[in-house]
């Protein structure tokens, strides 16, 4: 520094390093969200190696009959190819990976729209970028400690891969690709922020993107025509890498130098922008729009439109490959009669059917939906963070009503996905004649609607109690739940710990008739909640 | 309890663990008054003001507006209008559609007047609310507010962003709706803007409202400075009614006054007066006063 500072005397001037406290912020904001992915990815993957032996032991035919049955399609296309099932590291992988990895990346993709673009949209950035540092380092040290987290993420899979006894070099190839799974979610969400005009354009962006490599992957498994695929995906290059089986570091490498590569991007692309601007041309004056203004009821209906629209398109574009498999899996079926039998055996009821099949994945449209939902009462929480909430609730307007309007399109939303979710399967289905009925279709989509009822009960409750975990509390009937599902399915955990998540309760509509006395438990205990919840919301003070 | 009292308080007490933001404040601001709530930052003024709103609960004590607890917020909101210190708006919206939507919430809107006061607050209500300064937010909210019919304007330091010609059509709003009738609570700590608008103004100090006085009377409790030169022989002015601190530089005479000015003035004719200058103290200075602090 060239310039004189005199410190006062007795006085301890801080000439510090803005760069390392920059850093240190940087991880303060994202340290309790990367500790918990942390702790599933490693925690899950060792105990469903520890636990191999005696869950294949149980299997009826062992390793042979396991393999079987994931070389069914439709089992394909959502846990990815099996690679080495005989092997405690490859069932883990096969079993857990592609869960964990989309995890890893919408954690990751959410958390940096969090720190790259909500705080710089609260006004915070302005402060920060007073200091210093200029924009481009400020953006890049935003950036390595989010790769850092992602690394760690990946570390600590690896180790206790190899801890619970796995080969070293599986371990460590499945470890990278989490993490390059991770870091790509980084990059993306990353170069959203600065194309976006506001963090939640970035995030709708960054976690589509995430999740089309997740389908690109799906197709890629699913449809041998598309197996290419594989190679413009995340996903699909994890799968490639073959950990514990052909054990392959080249398409990781290429997932390594595409991720670089967009990172690298970011810091640039961030000095090009104004603050608080998007690199893609800002919406300018315009005529009012005055549809659904009238009412609180009408704003929230007007709020939920869009992202519904995005949500929707996401959900039935999914649930429409899905469609298109069933074809495939019941060609399989025809060449392999004993399948039937072996799945049932198994574990997976009805799936030698293609209604089977899709009460199977229906099940699954619980976890999106329940997003969709807890994104919902999230929203509410960040407008009161805020201040929004000042002006409306200034209005003769209780809160139990603003509430009960966000519950209300919320619930709408939900049941307008579901059935999306539903005749999107049915479309895809009929294009390649699997032989779905609308109706069957249709009914197994919306009977997983409860399971969202339960989401939106524990997401009030927490806006009433916890108003900074309304998000997390939301998802945790749903994701935490299929996690749940996935991992004790895994370790052959005793049938208590399956019947905590929700989804086991779910019967595998249309195959059998709807539970309807566990759907309305569901829809009581949701109700529940959101009632304790509002008796919280009713008096505490706002934020 | 009459109708015609706006805002009423009583013992009104907020407290955050052990710190105490408002200990038991007795306040009455009747219908109509225009109010100014003085008082320096972090002396309580936005948490009785979201006491009043019901978006705080009350540690103990009970508040009104015109009658009605704020804890019923369906009628007491029906009554009221409200400009917060840091006006937050949808991103989204442009605002037209903002002015829209508060206008269909709220207590009820005059348009004519609405459409009025955009031009004069000189708004562009086309632009999307993230195109807009803190100043034009504050603006969107002034206007919403200014338009409704509500018998009470609750404004928490509503000029802070708003450049010196908005504040005189600030000002101007404010005349207006006290000629309609309306009530208005003005916190605030621009003493001069207080001090052009506001009937009485109530002190709070780390939580306690030390003293409401009507804006006139407050004033006069305090002395008048005397700045007076003269030639010639220098009049004995010790001992004579109402002056104080008197002190003598050459022909150069200050001292304060207090009461009635003649016998002061009385003396001094006795000799040949230059310059006189006498000096109200604004309630800057009175404000400071209470505070013990005199800036530079």
């Amino acid at each position: 520094m060239t310039a004189t500072v005199t410190a006062r005397p007795g006085g301890t001037l801080l000439a510090g390093s803005p760069g390392s406290a920059i850093t240190r912020l940087v991880w303060r904001q994202v340290r309790r969200g990367a500790a918990v992915v942390t702790l599933c990815a490693a925690g899950i993957s060792a105990l469903v190696v520890a636990t191999y032996d005696s869950v294949i032991a149980s299997a009826p035919g062992g390793a042979a009959s396991l393999a079987a049955l994931a070389g069914n399609p439709a089992i394909r296309t959502l846990f990815g190819d099996p690679v080495a099932l005989d092997d405690p590291g490859g069932f883990a992988v096969w079993r857990t990976g592609t869960v964990l990895a989309v995890l890893t990346g919408v954690w990751a993709a959410t958390a940096t729209t969090r720190v790259l673009r909500g705080e710089e949209d609260a006004g915070r950035w302005d402060i920060l970028l007073g200091g210093v540092a200029p924009i481009g380092s400020v953006v890049g040290r935003h950036l390595a400690v989010l790769v850092a987290s992602v690394t760690g993420v990946g570390a600590a899979t690896a180790v206790a891969l190899i801890a619970a006894g796995t080969s070293p070099a599986g371990a460590v190839l499945h470890g990278s690709a989490l993490a390059l799974v991770g870091a790509f979610a980084v990059a993306v969400a990353a170069l959203a922020s600065q194309l976006a005009g506001d963090r939640a354009a970035a995030t709708g962006a960054a976690v589509a993107v995430v999740l089309a490599g997740l389908v690109l992957r799906m197709v890629g498994d699913g449809l041998d025509p598309f197996a290419w695929l594989r190679w413009l995906s995340p996903f699909g290059l994890s799968a490639l890498a073959e950990p514990f089986g052909a054990d392959d570091p080249l398409p990781l490498m290429v997932l390594a130098v595409g991720t670089l590569a967009l990172l690298l991007v970011v810091p640039a692309a961030a000095r090009r922008r104004d603050l608080r601007g998007g690199l893609l041309p800002a919406r300018g004056p315009r005529r009012p729009r005055t549809a659904l203004l009238g009412s609180v009821s009408g704003f929230e209906v007007r709020g939920t439109l869009r992202p519904l629209t995005g949500w929707t398109l996401g959900i039935a574009a999914f649930l429409l490959l899905i469609g298109l498999v069933s074809r495939s899996m019941t060609e399989f079926l025809a060449q392999n009669p004993l399948f039937a039998a072996l799945a049932a055996e198994a574990g997976f009821a009805d799936l030698g059917s293609v209604e089977g099949y899709a009460a199977t994945l229906f099940a699954l449209l619980t976890v999106p939906v329940g997003g969709f939902v807890a994104s919902r009462v999230s929203a509410l929480a960040g407008a009161e963070t805020a201040r929004r909430l000042d002006l409306l609730l200034a209005g003769p307007v209780t809160r139990l009503r603003l509430v009960g309007s966000v519950a209300a399109s919320a619930a709408g939303g939900a049941l307008v996905l579901t059935v999306a979710g539903g005749a999107a399967m049915w479309t895809g289905s009929r294009l390649v004649g699997s032989g779905l009925g609308l109706r069957d279709s249709l009914a197994g989509a919306v009977s997983t609607a409860p399971v969202a009822a339960l989401g939106l009960g524990a997401a009030l409750f927490a806006l009433g109690w916890a108003p900074r975990i309304v998000g997390l509390a939301g998802m945790v009937p749903a994701a935490g739940g299929f996690l749940l599902t996935v991992v004790a399915d895994s370790m052959g955990a005793p049938q208590w710990v399956a019947s905590i998540s929700p989804l086991t309760h779910l019967a595998p509509v249309p195959v059998a008739p709807p539970d309807l006395v566990a759907l309305a438990i569901m829809v009581a205990a949701g109700a529940v909640l959101a009632a304790v919840g509002m008796i919280g919301y009713r008096r505490r003070d706002l934020a | 309890m009459p109708l015609s009292v706006a805002v009423r308080a009583a013992q009104l007490t907020k407290s955050y663990g052990r710190v105490r933001a408002l200990d038991a404040v007795d306040l009455t601001v009747p219908a109509g008054q225009v109010f100014g709530f003085l008082g320096p930052n972090g002396a309580g003024k936005s948490t009785m003001i979201r006491l009043l709103l019901g978006q705080a609960r009350a540690s103990s004590g009970e508040a009104w507006i015109f009658g009605v607890p704020t804890t019923d917020v369906v009628a007491a909101h029906a009554r009221l209008a409200y400009v917060p210190a840091d006006v937050a708006l949808w991103p989204g919206l442009t605002g037209r559609e903002i002015l829209e939507l508060l206008a269909n919430v709220g207590a009820g809107t005059d348009r004519a007047y609405r459409d009025e006061l955009v031009e004069r607050f000189e708004l562009d209500p086309s632009k999307l609310a993230r195109a807009y300064s803190s100043g034009n937010r504050q603006k969107v909210a002034l206007i919403a507010a200014f338009a409704t019919r509500a018998p009470l304007l609750v404004l928490d330091e509503p000029t802070a962003g708003l450049d010196p010609l908005m504040e005189q059509q600030f000002q101007r709003a404010v005349r207006e709706a006290r000629d309609r009738g309306q009530a208005v609570f003005l916190s605030s700590h621009q003493l001069a803007e207080v001090e052009a608008v506001c009937d009485r103004v109530g002190i709070l100090r780390e939580g306690r409202l030390v003293d409401v006085a009507e804006v006139p009377a407050l004033r006069a409790l305090h002395r008048t400075e005397v700045d007076a030169v003269v030639s010639g022989p220098v009049p004995d002015l010790s001992g004579v009614p109402g002056v104080s601190a008197l002190t003598a530089d050459g022909g150069r005479l200050r001292f304060t006054l207090s009461g009635p000015p003649a016998p002061a003035l009385r003396a001094l004719a006795t000799t040949e007066v230059t310059a006189l200058r006498m000096h109200e103290p604004s309630l800057e200075e009175i404000f400071l006063g209470y505070y013990g602090t005199v800036q530079a």
